[in-house]
């Protein structure tokens, strides 16, 4: 299934390479043995449940948190950019203005517009970050990763908090963007969004549960080991059976 | 009435030692409020508090005293928050009582110098030395420097310092430098705001001028402009009223964010 994925993109230039990768914390084991490739031009998105590993796996690749065991490597020379989620830039305590956000990216004020520009933002440069929507925010975060002309983006947790239009037009920027060759990779507990939108899935759950083309992606059969029996309990049985729930 | 202060010796050494706490204490106080981190400024005003106390009781300058010191509690603060041994408030909390209950330990030792250790608690507006003034201003072109040349890593840093560190600024010195910085700021700006007063000049001029601005760069300048008004005001106000100048200058202050309170846009 792994091949199948990785068939279209394989002849690209490969940006991150994971192989067996363990993160340990503290006795508690947060990624058990991933293994993937990124290739350029790949839209992955990366799903699983809360403690999934999900966040580890993102600093990982990112660079931020080292390996306990196996590899993790991002290709020497490539250039990644992250959206961080929403609220992790600039919490309402003192104004930042959109332009500003974006030149934290690249101190480049012409950069920075052209950025803006490219996620349909160039005239609220000098508005609030903090008085945009969710999803002006989202781009602007956009905007500031794609001022570095990054060959990757990360993107984490990129459709929490905002409405259906606005992740609507999100998607079709993020398609824009993966259309000119960026390669993409999203991450988020969003399965159906995410799963309607990206050509290749990895489903993680401490270690890689799926990892394919999104058709052949049986939301059943992974959901159970996403979540666990009690999970699948929940959604199957009948409202009368409420006292088998015991059983899981 | 401001001719009348000039023809004083002290008090033009407190104006212009007061113009240059007012330059430098919000440009580090803008991220500092940004990383809802001001405190930190209180907690190593109390340390260096002790340092005074240690000063009265052993004799020699208690700046001198209250420097290193100072300067060791904020290191040890930001080592003890990285590594994740306190959290930044129990952090802070630790450090401004412990300063505290040692300075006031200390005074009580060295009889004879509670007079003045008032002047280090509220600030005088009379103790200003022309050394000072040298010193003061060294160090906050040396500041000033620094915040210019480092700004986007700071602002990046205040912002979200996972981003920083992927953009490869070196997080963990900068955090390192922001406080040193702050704690040797503390120091110095002690003798005239006091170092009971010195975090209020350190944030309130910043949430003044965050009610007009858009940007982070609008914010830290008009907070200079806020700053710089407070201390006027409120070091005039302390020489003609016979008043402490920190307690002065921090009412001035406040007057100016109730006033931008109402007239915000």
């Amino acid at each position: 299934m792994r091949a199948s994925a990785a068939r279209l993109h394989a002849d690209n230039p490969l940006l991150i390479d994971l192989d067996d990768a363990v993160v340990d914390f503290a006795g508690h084991r947060a990624l058990d043995g991933v293994s993937f490739c990124v290739h350029r031009g790949e839209f992955i998105g990366l799903i699983g449940p809360n403690g999934a590993g999900k966040t580890t796996l993102l600093r990982v690749m990112l660079g931020l948190q080292p390996v306990s065991g196996g590899l993790a490597r991002l290709t020497p020379g490539a250039r990644v950019g992250y959206v961080p989620q929403r609220g992790a830039v600039g919490d309402g305590q003192l104004p930042l203005s959109a332009l500003e956000v974006v030149r934290l990216g690249k101190n480049d004020a012409a950069a920075g517009r052209a950025a803006l520009r490219e996620v349909g933002l160039e005239t609220l440069a000098g508005r609030k970050y903090g008085e945009l929507s969710g999803g002006q925010q989202q781009r602007v975060l956009i905007a500031k990763a794609l001022v570095n002309e990054p060959d990757l983006i990360i993107l984490d947790e990129p459709t929490t908090g905002i409405d259906e239009a606005a992740e609507r037009d999100f998607f079709a920027l993020l398609d824009h963007l993966a259309g000119k060759g960026l390669t993409v990779v999203m991450v988020s507990h969003d399965v159906e969004a995410i799963v309607a939108q990206v050509k290749r899935v990895i489903c993680l759950n401490q270690r890689v549960l799926y990892d394919g083309p999104p058709a052949q992606f049986e939301l059943e059969t992974y959901l159970p080991q996403m979540y666990g029996t009690r999970h699948r309990a929940l959604h199957h049985q009948h409202p009368h059976q409420e006292g088998d729930r015991h059983d899981d | 009435m401001m001719i009348d202060l000039l023809q004083y010796g002290f008090m033009v050494r407190a104006l212009l030692a007061g113009l240059l706490v007012a330059l430098a204490l919000p440009m580090i106080g803008s991220f500092l409020v940004a990383r809802r981190y001001s405190l930190i400024a209180d907690s190593l005003a109390h340390v260096s508090l002790a340092g005074v106390g240690l000063g009265l009781l052993l004799g020699g300058s208690p700046v001198w005293w209250a420097g290193p010191v100072t300067v060791a509690g904020a290191l040890l603060l930001e080592y003890l928050r990285q590594t994740r041994r306190l959290s930044g408030d129990t952090g802070l909390a630790v450090l401004m009582s412990g300063g505290l209950a040692l300075a006031v330990v200390l005074a009580n030792l060295a009889r004879g110098g509670a007079v003045d250790f008032n002047s280090y608690l509220f600030g005088s507006i009379a103790t200003t030395a022309t050394s000072d003034l040298y010193l003061l201003a060294g160090t906050v072109a040396v500041i000033v420097t620094v915040v210019v040349t480092q700004y986007q890593a700071f602002l990046h840093m205040s912002f979200d310092e996972d981003s920083a560190r992927i953009a490869g600024y070196r997080v963990r010195l900068l955090n390192y430098l922001m406080v040193t910085m702050t704690a040797v700021m503390v120091v110095l700006a002690m003798r005239i705001v006091g170092g009971l007063l010195i975090s209020a000049l350190l944030v309130i001029p910043v949430i003044t001028a965050a009610q007009f601005t858009r940007s982070f760069r609008g914010t830290m300048l008009l907070a200079i402009v806020a700053a710089v008004l407070a201390v006027l005001g409120g070091l005039v106000a302390a020489f003609y009223l016979g008043v402490a100048a920190g307690g002065a200058i921090v009412l001035v202050a406040l007057a100016l964010f109730v006033l931008a309170l109402l007239l915000r846009p």
